[in-house]
C-alpha cells in the first residue's frame, strides 16, 4: 500500500453536502431506459411494444457488438418505445407489474473466486452491467474482446457533493468483495483499489482481499481515476485499462451473489438548491423518472439538476430517469444575478481562486460557499497562459493539448497524452479559466475524433 | 440604480438583436451593457459553476497596475516642463496639472482612435469588443515622449491595433505586443519626434536634455560612467524615483515596482518573466564586462543596478514582456523568454552604436521567438512523457 499526496487541484468548501444517511425514495409505477446513455451504439430492439418483460431481460442489443445488451431494470409491460430522428431509439418505457426476474447464475463468494473469465464476462454482458465497467482510453463501456492490463476501482470522490462509498458499503461488504474477486478474473494484471487518505475508511475497503489498496490525498481532481492510473500503472497510447467506481461495484457484486439484476441503487443528493434535511442518500428504483422523487426536495427557485459532480457532470433533462450509471445528483440554483460594474468592484462576496478580488485575500477560500450556475463573464479567446497547469495533477500541458485538439492535430494530442485523460480531468481548469473556455467539450471532441479515426 | 439599468438595458436590447434597427452595432451595445452590469449568462455545460474572474477583470487589473506609473508620469511631465521653463515656486499640484495638460490629450487620443478601430473591427467581424484594448490604449501613450504630436499618436495606435492585432484575428491571436508594435512603427517612421535629445521634455524651443542612455553613448575621459551620470544630475536615487526626462510612464522604477506587485499578487502578470528578465540583465552585465572590448559603449561599466533604473527596463519587463498573448506560454518558456529579454536589452545597450535604448526591440524580437521557445519546451515535454510511460 502506498499513499500519494496530490498538490495540484482545487478544493472549494461548499454548502449542501449530503448527510451520511440513507432514505427510501417513493417508487414510481413506470420506469424507462434511455439507450443513448450507453454511448455511440446502434440499438437493435429485442422486444416490441406490449411485450411482458422480466427484470434483467434483454430489451435491446448493439448491432455492431451483439454481446452488448441493455436489460429491463424492472418487470412489467413495455408500454412505449420512443423513436427520435432517423429512428434512433430514445426511450423504452415499462409499466411496472410484479417482480419476475430473469435468472442469472447465482454464485456464492467461493464460487466467484473459482469462476473463470468467460463465466464472469458472460454474466456481465447478458445482464448489461458490463456498462458499469469503463474502458480507457475514451471512457466507454468495457469491450469484452480486450484484455485490460489492470483494473482500477475508484473508492474515493473528491468532486463536490459526490457519494461516499463508506456510506453505501454498510451491510453490503460481501457484495463488494465478490465484485473485487470477479474483477481479478478479468485481467491478467492487478486490481487496484484507490481510497481517500483523508477519510476514515471502512474495514471492508482497507482490508479488501485480492486487490492492491492505495490512498490518495489532496484537492480535486486527486480522486479522478486518471490520476490514480498515472501514479500506479501509467498507460501507453495502445494500452487498455478498465475502471470501475466502487459504488458501482456493489451493483455487480449484488448481481453475482443473488443471480439477478438489481432493481434499485443508492444515489446521493446534494447541493445548495436541495432543502436542508433532504440532502442525503436515497435508495431509488433504477429507471425511475427523476421528477417524481426529486422535485419535493428542492427549494422553490429555478434549479439545475446535475448527474455527477458540478465540475464535470451532465445537466439532467426534465423528463430524465435514474440511469444505470448514476450514483449522485447535485442541484444548483440557476444564477442570473447581474453585478453593477463587476469589473471594478473589490469583490468581497465573489468566489474566486484568482487573487484579483479581495475575498481570496480575506480568507474567502476557507469560507463555505453556495455557488450558482452564473458563468461570470463571457466567452473570450485564450489569453492567460499557464493558469490551467495549477489544477492539473497529471503530467499534461493543458494549453497545448487544447490547442492540438482545436487545430485538429490528433497525432500531437496523443503525443501530449490526451488518451491518458478524460474530459472530466480538465473540468477544474475550465472552472478557473477567465476566458470561460469549454475545455471539457473541446477534450471530449478531441477524444471522439481520435476514437473515430483509430489510434 | 442597478434595477433601473437592468430595466433600461433590457428595453433597448431588442434594437441591437437580429432584425433590430441597430443590429450591426450589437458589439457596441454588448460592450456597454457588460461594462455596466456583469452578464446574466449561465453556464452551458460542464463545469456548471465558474470562477468569478473573467477577462474584463483580468485586463482591468493590468490597468490598475498601470495607474501608479501613469500618475507619476503625468506629474513628472509637468515637473520637467516647469523645470525647463524655470517656473519659480511651482507646487506639487502645479506640476500635476501642467502634466495633465500635456499627457491627457495623448492618452485620450490613444483611447479614442484605438477604440474606434477596435469597435469597427468588432462590428465588421461580428466579434465582441475586446477588453485587451483598454490595456494597449494606455500602455502605448506611456511609452511616448510628452512632446509627441497627437497625429502621430493616432497613427501609431492605428498601426498597433490594425497591423499588430486585428489582422491576426484580434486579442488572443496576435504575435506581437500591439502597444510595442505601435511604438516601433513611430520609432522607425518618425525618429525625429521619438528619439534624440530634444523630445523628452516639453521645454522651450530648442531645449535639449540628454537622457542617461544618451550620455552613456559617448565616452568621457578621466571619469567613471557613474560619475559622468551624476554630474549630469542622474543619481541612482533620482532615477529610481523617476524624476528624470523620458517617456511618460517609464521613468519611475518605484511606480513600475508597485505595478509589478499588483500584477504578481493578483496572479495576472507572470513573475517568471519578470525574474527571468532581471537575471538575464545581471548575467548580461557581468558577461559583457568580462568581455570588455574597446568597441563597447561606456555603459558597459555601469553596474547592473543602474541598468535596472535607467531607460525603460523596469516598465518594459513589468508591463510589456508579461503580455500573456505575445509572451511564451509554457512555464519553462517564460523563464527563457524573460531571461533572453533581459540579456538582449543589455547587449544592445552596450554594443549597438545606433540605438541608445533596447527594451522595445528586445521585447519585440522575443515576441517573435516566443513560439519557437514554446515549441522546444513542448517537444522536450513529449520526450520526457514518452520516457516516463514506456519505461
Amino acid at each position: 500500500m502506498a499513499s500519494f499526496t496530490i498538490r495540484k487541484g482545487l478544493n472549494i468548501r461548499l454548502v449542501g453536502a449530503p448527510e451520511p444517511e440513507i432514505a427510501d425514495a417513493p417508487e414510481s409505477t413506470a420506469v424507462a431506459v434511455i439507450p443513448p446513455e450507453f454511448g455511440p451504439i446502434k440499438v437493435r430492439l429485442d422486444v416490441q411494444e406490449g411485450a411482458r418483460v422480466r427484470r434483467g431481460q434483454a430489451l435491446f442489443h448493439d448491432k455492431k457488438n451483439p454481446a452488448m445488451r441493455g436489460t429491463a431494470p424492472a418487470a412489467g409491460v413495455v408500454t412505449s418505445i420512443q423513436l427520435g430522428p432517423r429512428r434512433v431509439v430514445e426511450r423504452i418505457t415499462i409499466q411496472v407489474e410484479g417482480d419476475d426476474v430473469e435468472p442469472y447464475p447465482r454464485l456464492d463468494p467461493a464460487a466467484v473466486r473459482k469462476a473463470d473469465r468467460a463465466e464472469i464476462l458472460d454474466v456481465l454482458l447478458k445482464s448489461g452491467l458490463i456498462q458499469l465497467i469503463r474502458q480507457r482510453p475514451f471512457g466507454r463501456a468495457a469491450n469484452p474482446e480486450a484484455t485490460p492490463k489492470s483494473i482500477f476501482v475508484n473508492g474515493m470522490a473528491t468532486g463536490p457533493y459526490q457519494p461516499d462509498i463508506n456510506v453505501m458499503i454498510k451491510g453490503r461488504e460481501t457484495a463488494f468483495q465478490a465484485g473485487i474477486d470477479a474483477l481479478t478474473k478479468l485481467t491478467p494484471g492487478k486490481v487496484f483499489l484507490c481510497l481517500d487518505g483523508a477519510r476514515q475508511n471502512a474495514a471492508a475497503l482497507t482490508d479488501v482481499k485480492n486487490a492492491e489498496v492505495h490512498t490518495f490525498e489532496g484537492p480535486h481532481p486527486s480522486g479522478n481515476t486518471s490520476v490514480h492510473i498515472s501514479r500506479l500503472d501509467p498507460m501507453k497510447p495502445t494500452d487498455v485499462i478498465w475502471t470501475v467506481k466502487a459504488v458501482d461495484l456493489l451493483q455487480i457484486g449484488h448481481l453475482l451473489l443473488n443471480g439477478e439484476v438489481p432493481s434499485h441503487r443508492i444515489v446521493s443528493l446534494g447541493g445548495p438548491a436541495v432543502q436542508e434535511g433532504r440532502r442525503k442518500y436515497y435508495r431509488v428504483r433504477i429507471g425511475q423518472p427523476l421528477k417524481t422523487w426529486l422535485d419535493p426536495h428542492l427549494i422553490k427557485v429555478e434549479t439545475r439538476v446535475i448527474r455527477g459532480d458540478i465540475f464535470s457532470g451532465e445537466k439532467v433533462a426534465a423528463d430524465d430517469v435514474v440511469r444505470l450509471l448514476d450514483n449522485g445528483y447535485t442541484v444548483l440554483a440557476e444564477d442570473r444575478t447581474r453585478h453593477l460594474l463587476g469589473w471594478a468592484m473589490p469583490g468581497f462576496s465573489y468566489f474566486s481562486v484568482s487573487r484579483a478580488f479581495l475575498s481570496p485575500w480575506l480568507g474567502g477560500l476557507k469560507r463555505e460557499w453556495a455557488l450558482g450556475t452564473n458563468q461570470h463573464g463571457e466567452l473570450r479567446p485564450m489569453v492567460l497562459t499557464g493558469l490551467y497547469d495549477k489544477y492539473m495533477p497529471l503530467n499534461i500541458m493543458v494549453d497545448y493539448v487544447v490547442r492540438a485538439v482545436l487545430a485538429n492535430d490528433t497525432e500531437e494530442a496523443i503525443k501530449l497524452g490526451i488518451l491518458e485523460t478524460l474530459p472530466e480531468d480538465y473540468a477544474v481548469c475550465a472552472f478557473a479559466c477567465p476566458s470561460k473556455m469549454d475545455l471539457v467539450g473541446i477534450i471530449r471532441k478531441g477524444l471522439e475524433d481520435i476514437e473515430k479515426e483509430g489510434i | 440604480m442597478k434595477a433601473f439599468l437592468e430595466k433600461h438595458l433590457e428595453k433597448i436590447r431588442p434594437l441591437f438583436l437580429p432584425g433590430g434597427k441597430f443590429e450591426r452595432l450589437y458589439p457596441l451595445h454588448e460592450a456597454n451593457e457588460t461594462f455596466l452590469l456583469t452578464p446574466a449568462e449561465v453556464t452551458h455545460g460542464p463545469p456548471h459553476v465558474r470562477d468569478q474572474l473573467d477577462l474584463k477583470r483580468t485586463m482591468i487589473m493590468v490597468v490598475f497596475a498601470l495607474i501608479p506609473a501613469t500618475l507619476f508620469g503625468i506629474f513628472n511631465a509637468g515637473y520637467q516642463h516647469n523645470l525647463a521653463h524655470q517656473v519659480a515656486g511651482a507646487t506639487f499640484w502645479d506640476h500635476f496639472f501642467k502634466g495633465l495638460a500635456i499627457c491627457l490629450p495623448i492618452i485620450l487620443t490613444s483611447y479614442a482612435v484605438g477604440g474606434f478601430w477596435e469597435v469597427l473591427f468588432a462590428i465588421v467581424r461580428k466579434h465582441p469588443i475586446s477588453e485587451g484594448f483598454l490595456v494597449s490604449g494606455l500602455l502605448f501613450p506611456l511609452t511616448l515622449p510628452p512632446t509627441i504630436p497627437l497625429w502621430q499618436v493616432a497613427l501609431g495606435i492605428t498601426f498597433g491595433i490594425v497591423i499588430g492585432k486585428e489582422i491576426f484575428g484580434g486579442t488572443g491571436f496576435n504575435v506581437l505586443n500591439p502597444a510595442l508594435t505601435a511604438r516601433a512603427f513611430l520609432y522607425f517612421a518618425y525618429p525625429a519626434q521619438i528619439s534624440g535629445d530634444k523630445v523628452w521634455v516639453s521645454g522651450p524651443d530648442g531645449f535639449t536634455y540628454a537622457t542617461p542612455l544618451g550620455i552613456g553613448m559617448v565616452p568621457h575621459a578621466g571619469e567613471t560612467i557613474t560619475e559622468t551620470l551624476e554630474k549630469a544630475g542622474f543619481t541612482f536615487e533620482k532615477m529610481l524615483i523617476g524624476l528624470e526626462p523620458g517617456s511618460i510612464g517609464e521613468t519611475s522604477v518605484i511606480a513600475c515596482l508597485i505595478g509589478a506587485a499588483i500584477l504578481v499578487l493578483s496572479g495576472i502578470g507572470s513573475w517568471r518573466i519578470m525574474v527571468g528578465g532581471v537575471l538575464g540583465l545581471i548575467f548580461g552585465s557581468y558577461l559583457m564586462q568580462a568581455i570588455g572590448s574597446p568597441n563597447l559603449k561606456p555603459l558597459v561599466d555601469l553596474p547592473f543596478w543602474y541598468h535596472m533604473v535607467i531607460g525603460s527596463f523596469a516598465f518594459g519587463i513589468v508591463f510589456m514582456a508579461t503580455d500573456p498573448v505575445s509572451a511564451a506560454a509554457t512555464n519553462a518558456g517564460k523563464w527563457i523568454y524573460g531571461f533572453l529579454i533581459g540579456f538582449l536589452i543589455l547587449v544592445i545597450r552596450v554594443a549597438n552604436p545606433a540605438y541608445p535604448e533596447a527594451v522595445m526591440l528586445a521585447i519585440l524580437f522575443m515576441n517573435v521567438m516566443a513560439p519557437l521557445i514554446d515549441h522546444y519546451v513542448v517537444q522536450a515535454h513529449i520526450k520526457r512523457r514518452a520516457r516516463h510511460v514506456y519505461a
